[in-house]
């Protein structure tokens, strides 16, 4: 089936297409062809999502998003596209990571195809789609492969101890104790080896990260509208300053209404997440940082600025988490079903803080031989959150931010969007449109 | 409706609270900057932990067995003086021959990991 959809029929340069069928162009000046990716579809209809079925492209989606621009608004597009099947259209979309799911559109959809929840569905195709190798997106968030997903990290990790000696001896290491490693876990994980195994992997997720965000770049640079690609909006630096402060200080995240909640728990594990990764560079760079390198002690005794940095974002996680999750009981299968990938990656964020309160617990208690054990579930689970960040629902912080610069460059956002009545179009005029 | 009575809070709250928070996060970062910059680094031959007096050649136990688990020894001593009236060779009385002070040796590990024991709640060290 073969339908040429007419977007912009204002300056004609092609040839009249079929006969006598109107001229047609799309905003980027290539012709549509709609070949409905049944896969896509079928993909779709897997992750629970197959309500968008149910649109009949009414509009009140779009009329009732704050964050959704005026010119050619989300997620009423996103619908019909996911209903044709429209894979390439949909995934080189940013629309659909300007979206933060707080169900305003879900509620108030006349039909029930919940379209909220559609665009969580395609984002996760998405991740699938841009993160290379392509299968670890299809593994890490079905669930038949969980225990596949457990036991990768846990074998490695085994593994890296197991050849500890060898190593040791192979790299010329030499047991750590130093004077200034005071009880320390280094004489089980020594650091060096730690170091090693956390920076190979980190590297090679950083690789995919690039590669992710270098395709997705350019999907999205060759299906967004010529003239926003030759006249940007703004930078590519004030772009990215101005996409980070909207992420930090989730301006975005608090237009919605219905699910409000959601910002506040999403705030606190961002801040706490983000109070763990500064103390876990800290410690791992002390090493080589100037400030400290005569002076460091560690581990952290408890009044020590770090720990209790460390301690009060643990907290901050595990107490957003524990939002998320009674936010999600509460409303059950109401606004906002929640997928596999959802809860994945919030029971991964819940096993690493809470084992690593119990690390730090038993170390205080000094039981000797447990806290090692504690620790290397810990680390186990570290370690999943880290290899599988860029094909898990942990990888929207690669695509969202992403997509977010690329909003702005464009001039996508709401913050950004010309109010030119020219450019401004009737829902109407949209429906006759997409109708062809 | 509700629902735009909610909308209409105000919208500063999160981008204020991620100010402070942003702060908060920043804190440590802060202060060991001024502690790096401030505090003199250690004189030259000053050495973390005292040096033991050289009359004694060596420790009841290895230097990596005493770093660690010293006070698992002195607990196992403290339970056979105690419970058996077994005296040994090993003693608290003895650890001071050697590491003569307690604030330049065993107080730097401790303080630094937070610990207070409370062995010199009774026990004398000079």
């Amino acid at each position: 089936m073969t339908v040429d959809a007419a977007e912009n029929t204002s300056q004609d340069t092609r040839a009249p297409a079929g006969e006598g069928a109107a001229p047609v162009q799309s905003r980027n000046g290539k012709p549509i062809l709609i070949e409905p990716d049944l896969d896509f579809i079928d993909a779709l209809r897997k992750q629970g999502r197959e309500s968008f079925e149910k649109c009949f492209q009414c509009g009140t989606c779009s009329a009732t998003c704050a964050l959704s621009p005026d010119r050619d608004p989300f997620p009423r597009k996103e619908m019909i596209w996911a209903g044709w099947g429209m894979k390439d259209r949909l995934l080189t979309d940013p629309d659909i990571w300007l979206c933060y799911q707080c169900h305003d559109c879900t509620t108030r959809c006349p039909r029930g195809a919940r379209p909220g929840d559609v665009l969580a569905a395609i984002r996760q195709e998405c991740v699938t789609q841009f993160s290379f190798p392509r299968f670890l997106g299809r593994w890490v968030n079905q669930p038949q492969y969980l225990p596949l997903m457990l036991a990768i990290p846990a074998v490695l990790l085994g593994l890296a101890l197991a050849l500890k000696g060898p190593l040791e001896t192979a790299l010329g290491m030499a047991p750590e104790a130093g004077e200034r490693i005071v009880y320390s876990y280094s004489s089980v994980f020594p650091h060096w080896l730690l170091n090693i195994f956390f920076f190979t992997f980190s590297i090679l997720v950083l690789l995919v990260a690039i590669s992710g965000v270098v395709r997705f770049w350019r999907a999205m640079k060759s299906s967004a509208p010529q003239d926003q690609i030759e006249r940007p909006a703004r930078g590519l630096l004030a772009s990215i300053l101005t996409a980070l402060k909207s992420i930090i200080t989730h301006d975005d995240f608090a237009q919605c209404t219905k699910s409000r909640p959601r910002m506040w728990s999403h705030l606190s594990v961002f801040f706490g997440f983000a109070a763990l990764t500064l103390v876990t560079l800290w410690v791992i760079t002390a090493k080589h940082n100037p400030l400290v390198q005569d002076t460091f002690i560690y581990p952290f005794g408890f009044w020590n600025p770090w720990k209790l940095l460390a301690n009060v974002g643990g907290i901050a996680v595990l107490g957003g988490c524990l939002l998320m999750i009674g936010d999600r009981v509460k409303e059950g299968d109401q606004p906002g079903a929640n997928s596999y990938s959802d809860w994945t990656l919030i029971g991964t964020l819940m096993l690493v803080v809470l084992t690593g309160f119990f690390t730090e617990v038993l170390h205080y208690v000094r039981l000797e031989p447990h806290r090692h054990l504690a620790y290397f579930v810990h680390l186990m689970f570290v370690f999943t959150l880290l290899i599988y960040l860029p094909y898990s629902k942990f990888a929207h912080l690669i695509y969202r931010t992403t997509a977010i610069v690329f909003a702005e460059y464009i001039g996508r956002t709401a913050r950004t969007q010309p109010t030119s009545a020219a450019e401004t179009r009737s829902p109407q005029q949209e429906v006759e449109s997409h109708a062809g | 409706m509700p629902d735009e009575v909610a909308g209409d809070r105000p919208r500063i709250r999160p981008a204020l609270l991620a100010v402070i928070l942003v702060l908060v996060v920043l804190c440590p970062l802060g202060y060991s900057i001024v502690r790096g910059v401030f505090t003199p680094g250690p004189e030259p031959g000053q050495v973390f932990l005292e040096r033991p007096d050289p009359k004694h050649e060596a420790c009841v136990r290895e230097t990596e067995y005493m770093r660690y688990h010293h006070w698992e020894l002195l607990r196992s001593v403290r339970e056979e003086v105690v419970r058996y009236g077994v005296r040994g060779e090993v003693g608290l009385s003895r650890c001071r021959d050697c590491h003569t002070s307690r604030e330049r040796f065993c107080n730097q590990c401790h303080d630094a990991v937070s610990l207070t024991p409370d062995c010199f709640d009774c026990h004398y060290y000079p």
